[in-house]
């Protein structure tokens, strides 16, 4: 019993030794408290080293002894994997209702026009050289900031703006792209610029084709093919028109988008 | 009914179901309108009925090998105990076979209800595989296994090579069954492509052969066979715990003792191997398209992976607690010592195989060149160095170096459910982060290993330095038995419903668009109540066959050529 309680001891002061040195090293608090369970979790198996030895079980009070224990793995499991952060399906759920409402609507695999999304993205890029040219003429000195309209309201067929931002989300970009703050950064370059360099066709092609552009700093990811080459075939050609046309809108000089290099 | 009118029709069923299965395939009407499954949906029926087969298949499937291995063991050491063990195991594979081949047949027939399009495309995809190979390989192994263990009393004495011959030929069989219906499996993740052509191009010009041998078939194959011998090994172990607790004398006591011990060592070798087979059929798996390396590291199934981390360490506490227990009734245990330079390198070793890892990633060789000979230094050096240590102190430094490779391992990048959603209060600081990097993952993994290794090597020489008395182990250790069946059958499930949900909005990745209203991936909480239902109605199942088989053996006391094996019989 001394043993057990001297182990405790040592459990707790590692414990709290992990939390408070995890504390002083600016670990978040799940983190902190993460470190603490792993101790928790050693000393629990220090404690069933020196367990006292049981006997071997027999008849009914094996098979209930065994039946418990099966009910505390079944629990164990189920409830401990319930504790972990939990994936909302409703984003997902969201997807497929857009694209299942859109197959109902007509065409499944291009409901919108092509040509339309390139007519009403040139209207948007002059409408947005037109306000580069206001904001410069009142001598900011600011670079030059335009982002995308946040809550353009109901979707319409017709609204490729809505649907490259719908895409985005669909095809899972933000996994690897950093835009509006948001999404990882570091496995894609952050595209919050990208209009500056590259012009609707260009996105798209890159979209099409990965291999046809480069990030500059992402060579290793280029080389290795990262980027999938999945698009042209998953996405129909307005789909993929649609988003580079919404990524083209995106020229936030502020950020360090990196300079796309032609290869191909 | 006798055995084999038994076992005959329930091979003529499964026929029955295949052929009826895969010819309604033409007669299907085609865009006609899939069922809705009552009370679980579409998704989760196909997932309860497809694990449950797979479960069944891999025992069926590892059991073989494992049998092979011990009856050629006890022919080799004329140690009658693993005959024994090899006809009790084979006994109720034959029952599960039976099991499996009815499940199979059910299978497919809730794919036909559920996804009849697609399934009707898979199979048009796959015909000669489905309509013949499978099922001709089926009934092959299903002759040579009952032919393997009806001649197992004819085919003894001189005639021993010929029965573990045919033993072998089972196998070769089994395995080319694995490997036909990997084909497909492995086709609806990793689909045929070609650069410059579009996937529907690249399946146009595709021989069946490119179809089957696409870009995760090998891999599966080789993670499937490892982790079947391994799981194979648990489910034996598992009844050796069964029947050790039911056993009615000391020495049956200590036959199934050794049973669970030789079962449980044949598992953890192939176990110790099963993370890195994995690891190659996920590298392939990114290889082929990098969103999966998102989708299961970082992303959706982020957690999942988290869950696999905490099930695999505690699968390795398991094991070598097992050894913990084993050691306490070997005689003359305290004598055994080993080199200093054991648990000197366990403690190195996380340290060392991370920064390596992290220096020379894979493929730069220079890791390796870092850490074989930091992994070999014990067993070649360890003789030059005078100090030694304890058994008992050599085991609780790996318990410790257990724990911190585990926790090292279940450290996440984050603690969010996605990481394109991820808050700064919940993920790792920018100086740390490398503790959430794969180089730092697999260093945690090599280092449990290496921990588990040196606590069975010194296990194996105290075995050879102290005398075994079979049937004193601590009771205790029959719970650590029933639990690691639990737990691989448990992980077993949750990686393949991760292989599974990789495909997302897809059946066939690219290929076949899957915009059902259950495409979505499910919560890491629905997924593992639904994993520990089917592994408990496996458990029912194989106890029942284990009631079924060995049972009457019991009752009836047994034939002369298992003879008892007294306990303190080295």
């Amino acid at each position: 019993m001394g043993k057990a309680i001297f182990k405790l001891v040592i459990g707790l002061a590692v414990g709290s030794g992990l939390w408070f040195t995890a504390k002083a090293l600016g670990f978040p608090s799940v983190f902190q408290w993460a470190f603490f369970i792993y101790a928790a979790i050693g000393t629990v198996v220090f404690l069933l080293l020196d367990i006292p030895s049981m006997k071997p079980q027999s008849g009914w009070g094996a098979a209930a002894s065994v039946f418990l224990f099966f009910g505390v793995l079944c629990v164990g499991y189920g409830a401990g994997a319930s504790l972990l952060p939990q994936f909302d399906p409703e984003d997902e759920k969201g997807k497929t209702a857009r694209v299942l409402s859109s197959a109902k609507s007509g065409n499944p695999l291009d409901p919108w026009k092509a040509d339309e999304v390139i007519q009403r993205t040139k209207e948007l890029d002059e409408k947005v050289k037109e306000l580069e040219a206001r904001i410069k003429a009142l001598g900011s000195g600011q670079p030059t900031v335009v982002q995308p309209e946040r809550d353009p309201g109901p979707r319409t067929v017709g609204d490729p703006m809505k649907i490259g931002e719908e895409q985005w989300q669909l095809q899972e970009c933000y996994n690897c792209h950093k835009l509006r703050g948001e999404g990882g950064k570091k496995r894609g370059p952050e595209l919050d610029n990208i209009g500056t360099y590259l012009t609707v066709d260009q996105i798209k092609q890159k979209i099409m084709d990965p291999k046809s552009y480069m990030a500059t700093g992402f060579e290793k990811e280029w080389e290795k093919g990262r980027m999938p080459d999945k698009f042209k075939d998953v996405m129909s050609d307005g789909e993929i028109t649609a988003l580079a046309a919404w990524l083209y809108t995106f020229k936030n000089t502020a950020v360090d988008t990196p300079i796309p290099v032609k290869k191909k | 009914m006798n055995i084999p009118t038994r076992n005959l029709v329930t091979l003529l069923a499964f026929l029955a179901l295949c052929l009826a299965g895969v010819s309604s395939v033409y007669a299907q009407t085609p865009g006609a309108s899939s069922l809705e499954f009552p009370y679980t949906g579409n998704r989760a029926a196909v997932w309860i009925v497809a694990q449950f087969h797979t479960l069944l298949g891999a025992f069926v499937l590892g059991a073989p090998i494992f049998v092979v291995i011990a009856e050629w063991l006890g022919y080799r050491k004329q140690d009658l105990r693993y005959d024994r063990m090899a006809k009790e195991v084979t006994k109720i594979t034959v029952i599960l076979f039976s099991l499996t081949a009815l499940t199979g047949g059910l299978f497919i027939f809730v794919l036909l209800a559920t996804y009849p399009q697609f399934t009707t495309w898979l199979i048009n995809q796959f015909y000669l595989v489905f309509a013949v190979i499978y099922p001709l390989m089926f009934i092959l192994g299903a002759i040579a296994l009952y032919a393997y263990f009806y001649t197992w009393d004819a085919w003894k004495g001189e005639k021993k090579g010929r029965h573990i011959a045919l033993g072998v030929l089972l196998n070769l069989l089994c395995l080319a069954t694995m490997f036909a219906i990997n084909g497909p499996t492995s086709f609806m993740n990793t689909p045929v492509k070609e650069e410059g052509i579009s996937p529907m191009e690249a399946l146009a010009v595709a021989t069946l052969w490119d179809k089957i041998a696409n870009a995760s078939w090998m891999p599966l194959n080789i993670h499937r066979i490892d982790g079947n011998i391994a799981f194979g090994g648990f489910v034996v172990g598992l009844i050796a715990a069964y029947m050790h607790m039911s056993a009615k004398s000391q020495e049956e006591r200590a036959y199934y003792d050794w049973m669970g011990f030789t079962a449980n060592l044949i598992a953890v070798g192939a176990m110790l191997l099963q993370p890195f087979t994995g690891l190659l059929l996920a590298y392939e798996m990114c290889d082929y398209d990098f969103s999966f390396c998102q989708y299961m590291m970082v992303e959706q199934l982020s957690m999942f992976f988290e869950m696999q981390g905490a099930i695999v360490g505690l699968m390795f506490l398991g094991c070598n607690y097992y050894v913990w227990l084993s050691l306490r009734r070997i005689q003359g245990v305290e004598q055994v010592r080993m080199t200093v330079l054991a648990p000197v390198v366990m403690v190195l070793f996380p340290p060392v195989a991370i920064w390596g890892l992290t220096t020379y990633w894979i493929p730069e060789p220079m890791s390796l060149a870092i850490l074989i000979p930091l992994a070999l230094a014990p067993f070649l050096l360890g003789r030059f160095i005078p100090m030694t240590v304890s058994v008992q102190t050599v085991m609780k430094v790996g318990f410790l170096m257990v724990v911190v490779s585990d926790a090292i391992w279940l450290t996440p990048n984050g603690f969010a459910a996605t990481g394109a959603r991820m808050v700064e209060d919940l993920k790792l600081p920018e100086a740390w982060d490398f503790i959430g990097k794969m180089p730092t993952k697999l260093g945690a993994i090599l280092s449990l290993v290496f921990a588990t290794t040196i606590n069975y090597a010194l296990y194996g020489k105290a075995i050879r330095q102290g005398t075994i008395v079979w049937g004193k182990i601590d009771g205790i250790s029959q719970f650590v038995l029933i639990f690691l069946a639990f737990t691989s059958i448990w992980a077993m499930g949750l990686m393949g419903a991760v292989r599974s949900l990789l495909r997302k909005y897809f059946h066939t990745y690219n290929l076949i668009p899957d915009f059902t209203a259950e495409s979505f991936t499910p919560t890491l909480s629905y997924s593992a109540w639904l994993i520990t239902g089917i592994t408990v109605v496996f458990f029912i199942v194989v106890s029942v066959a284990v009631f079924v088989a060995l049972r009457p053996l019991e009752l009836k006391g047994r034939e002369p050529e298992g003879s008892p094996v007294p306990a303190g019989t080295k």
